[in-house]
């Protein structure tokens, strides 16, 4: 039970707290009186009114409205151009008029500070951004992606000379998204930076504004994402990395024929991000003892790799922890006590300003660079353990007999259903049976 | 063979322009600068250079210190001020210290509370703004009177002697309040009034100083204006001098000349923040000469200019001048007193 004086206690001191913000403001604001400028009511200029909470409750709505809507335009409508008009509207509505924040792959970053830093309570919209895409994802497949996240819209939208790209090649380039989700925690749980925010390569685009290098970087993405379909989303997008796995296990998911597949081949190029896997063919004679070979060599390389990675990981902790801004400052200083440096920054000058102890930057960026030790032997272990299941995953050959979407890897954007001949027969009876009635 | 030749011009066309467009995208993220490490990429005409102001033409200097600065034992000094005897009273941290014309300590004066400001008149009595009152003292410490409170918002940065008007500058509430020495407020001067063409005082920050000279008149810092304003005692606005400028004649920043005083031959000594400098002008206003600018006012051994706000709002020295014409400057970064006195053959 709390105690009644513990109360007044409390109270007292948010009492003296509130006293000196106010001693602070006891001078007034400056008169133009040359200009008669007139300042805004005091209440404009020190409580800018934040948006309102209404407006975040109603951001989640929509998120949620769009994914049920994905869901079903997917997996029941099975309607391109309705999964398209969603998408556009997705665009319009996180993208442009919500300026791409808050968004479900930045929400990644927000999740781990809040599990890494008990002073940050994470927004419950951010929570919810988070969650719920893997949900939907747990039931219906990446159905977030197909028309609901706006990056995957921008890159969509401009995808108009697909081709396609080698396997290897896609395979060895997914592993940036795992590398990128790697760093993003490491710098989220630090407190270092929000990375995945900060090179968003669209942001410029939504926001109208920003540094050219990010709109020269966004304008790449979508160059190339006019031939290569949803470069970012395939190679790079880290929230991606973890909607596979959901997808995976996905309760319904993206079928390309409503029907029995007839393996007419129709749709094998229909999907320009490499997403449909063929029927295979029967096992070669001797194969499967050659690869129960090599699946015993890599189990054990498995671990290995992590090591081998995660000792890299921690190897480049000096690298790495610059992107704290105490390290950066602490190597700063010592640069310019050491005399290896003759001129000095805004930040060195603010510094020594501020009184502190040189010895006091320098064992807090050092106990930051530890943690960064410590993450890198996570991250890198992680990254060993990803290289090693994906070559164990290459090596595992599996039968199938149909066309199918590929359960991870399928955006559900519905582009291969029209070419289904079984999808076709299907609408035609829809819509002789809309006409007989 | 037309075809498959369209096909493979194509393929390369597309190769070419993915590979330059991840090139460019690559170089895009590398020159990237997050840190803000190389700047703001302005111009150097956008750049706001005050380290070009700090030389000061050695043709322009009158003065120059004169022997060992005192050390007034303070960890925050505010005011200086000179008795006719010569002693030197220097206000701050909680007290009033009482040095001889030789630098050694006379006596001190213990206050309730922080002092901002200060004066001795002719009679000996030591008048103290401390917060929002003011208190007066006799010259061996006793507490002799405290008047009451000018309000929340008051802080007293100035105090004056005349004859028997004291007037006080607060700087909370931008008005020169004016006393008889029983504490009794005559009337207020300074406030915004039109139809009287008195302009109001703008006050930026807690610098507001205020003399009363030989001609008469009070002279009160409008800092805002970067000027200062001649009153009759009544609060009539008589006239004004001084310019907003960089440039040494001027006075620079936001609210400056921060405190002055007054010269035996009625002119005037000035000091400003920020850009330290301390400057003399005539009687009329028109530029003499300086006494010390950023480089003579060292601090740590290098020329600096204060560039934090709170290092900014510590530079605001204040000046006392004796009846030789020595000018007494209260050091409020070293709190130390410096003393200067006019090159010869100046």
């Amino acid at each position: 039970m709390v105690r009644p004086g513990y109360i007044i206690n409390r109270m007292a001191v948010f009492l003296v707290l509130c006293g000196v913000a106010l001693g602070a403001e006891r001078f007034p604001p400056p008169e133009f009186v040359e200009t008669n400028h007139q300042l805004p009511p005091i209440n404009q200029i020190t409580d800018v009114t934040p948006r309102s909470d209404i407006y975040e409750y109603i951001d989640v709505g929509v998120l949620l409205a769009a994914l049920g809507l994905s869901s079903y335009l997917v997996l029941r409508k099975r309607s391109r151009r309705a999964i398209f008009i969603l998408m556009v509207f997705s665009l319009l509505y996180f993208g442009f008029w919500r300026k791409g924040c808050i968004c479900s792959i930045g929400a990644i970053q927000n999740i781990t500070l809040s599990i890494f830093d008990p002073d940050y309570a994470i927004p419950i919209t951010a929570a919810a951004f988070f969650l719920l895409p893997l949900v939907f994802t747990l039931f219906f497949g990446r159905t977030f992606c197909a028309a609901v996240c706006p990056l995957g819209a921008i890159q969509d939208i401009v995808l108009l000379r697909p081709v396609s790209v080698p396997k290897w090649l896609e395979n060895m380039l997914r592993l940036f998204a795992y590398v990128y989700l790697g760093a993003a925690v490491l710098f989220a749980a630090t407190g270092s930076a929000f990375v995945i925010c900060r090179y968003d390569p669209f942001i410029s685009f939504f926001r109208l504004s920003g540094s050219l290098n990010m709109l020269i970087l966004g304008a790449c993405f979508l160059v190339v994402g006019v031939f290569i379909g949803r470069p970012y989303c395939r190679f790079f997008c880290p929230y991606g990395v973890i909607l596979r796995q959901f997808s995976r296990f996905s309760k319904r998911r993206v079928t390309i024929t409503p029907d029995e597949c007839i393996q007419c081949g129709l749709c094998e190029d229909s999907c320009p991000f490499g997403a449909i896997r063929e029927p295979t063919a029967e096992w070669p004679v001797g194969y499967y003892e050659k690869s129960k070979k090599r699946l015993a060599y890599l189990i054990i390389l498995v671990p290995v790799l992590a090591f081998l990675c995660g000792w890299m990981g921690f190897a480049v902790r000096p690298v790495m922890s610059r992107m704290h801004e105490r390290v950066r400052l602490a190597e700063r200083i010592y640069l310019e006590d050491t005399g290896k440096v003759q001129d000095v920054t805004d930040a060195s000058t603010a510094f020594r300003a501020t009184g502190q102890q040189t010895k006091e930057l320098y064992a807090e960026a050092s106990k930051i660079r530890d943690e960064f030790g410590l993450g890198g032997w996570l991250v890198g272990g992680f990254i060993g353990l990803v290289i090693g299941l994906k070559l164990i995953g290459l090596t595992v050959r599996r039968q199938r007999v149909d066309y199918e979407a590929d359960r991870a890897g399928c955006l559900a954007c519905g582009r291969c259903f029209e070419y289904c001949p079984q999808e076709r027969l299907r609408l035609k009876n829809a819509k002789e049976i809309i006409g007989e009635s | 063979m037309k075809r498959r030749t369209g096909v493979i011009i194509f393929g390369i066309v597309v190769g070419v322009l993915i590979a330059l467009a991840v090139v460019v995208g690559i170089v895009a993220l590398v020159r990237l600068d997050v840190t803000g490490k190389r700047g703001s990429g302005l111009e150097k005409a956008f750049v706001y250079d005050i380290q070009e102001l700090v030389t000061i033409d050695p043709n322009l200097i009158l003065y120059e210190e004169s022997g060992q600065a005192i050390r007034t034992g303070f960890k925050a000094a505010h005011g200086i001020a000179l008795g006719v005897d010569g002693r030197i009273y220097v206000a701050g941290d909680k007290a009033v210290e009482i040095f001889e014309k030789s630098g050694t300590s006379s006596g001190r004066i213990e206050l309730a509370g922080a002092p901002r400001c200060l004066t001795v008149a002719d009679d000996g009595k030591i008048y103290i703004g401390v917060g929002d009152h003011v208190e007066v003292y006799d010259g061996r410490g006793k507490r002799l009177a405290s008047w009451g409170s000018l309000g929340e918002k008051a802080v007293l940065t100035s105090i004056a002697v005349f004859k028997e008007d004291v007037f006080a500058a607060d700087a909370g509430n931008r008005i020169v309040v004016r006393y008889d020495t029983a504490g009794k407020v005559v009337n207020y001067i300074g406030k915004k009034d039109p139809d009287r063409n008195v302009p109001g005082f703008v006050v930026p920050s807690p610098y507001f100083d205020l003399a009363v000279s030989k001609d008469g008149l009070l002279r009160v810092v409008n800092t805002g204006r970067r000027r200062i304003e001649a009153y009759t005692f009544d609060g009539d606005f008589e006239f004004s001098w001084g310019e907003a400028s960089t440039g040494v004649k001027g006075f620079c920043g936001c609210c400056n000349p921060v405190n002055f005083a007054i010269l035996p031959n009625g002119g005037f000594v000035t000091c400003e923040k920020g850009l330290v400098r301390v400057k003399v002008y005539d009687s009329g206003g028109i530029f003499a000469g300086v006494v010390a600018g950023p480089e003579q006012l060292v601090k740590g051994g290098v020329c600096r200019v204060c560039e934090f706000p709170a290092e900014s709002q510590a530079s605001g020295f204040d000046v006392a001048v004796d009846g030789d014409g020595r000018i007494f400057v209260l050091d409020t970064i070293k709190n130390v007193v410096r003393i200067f006195g006019k090159i010869k053959g100046q």
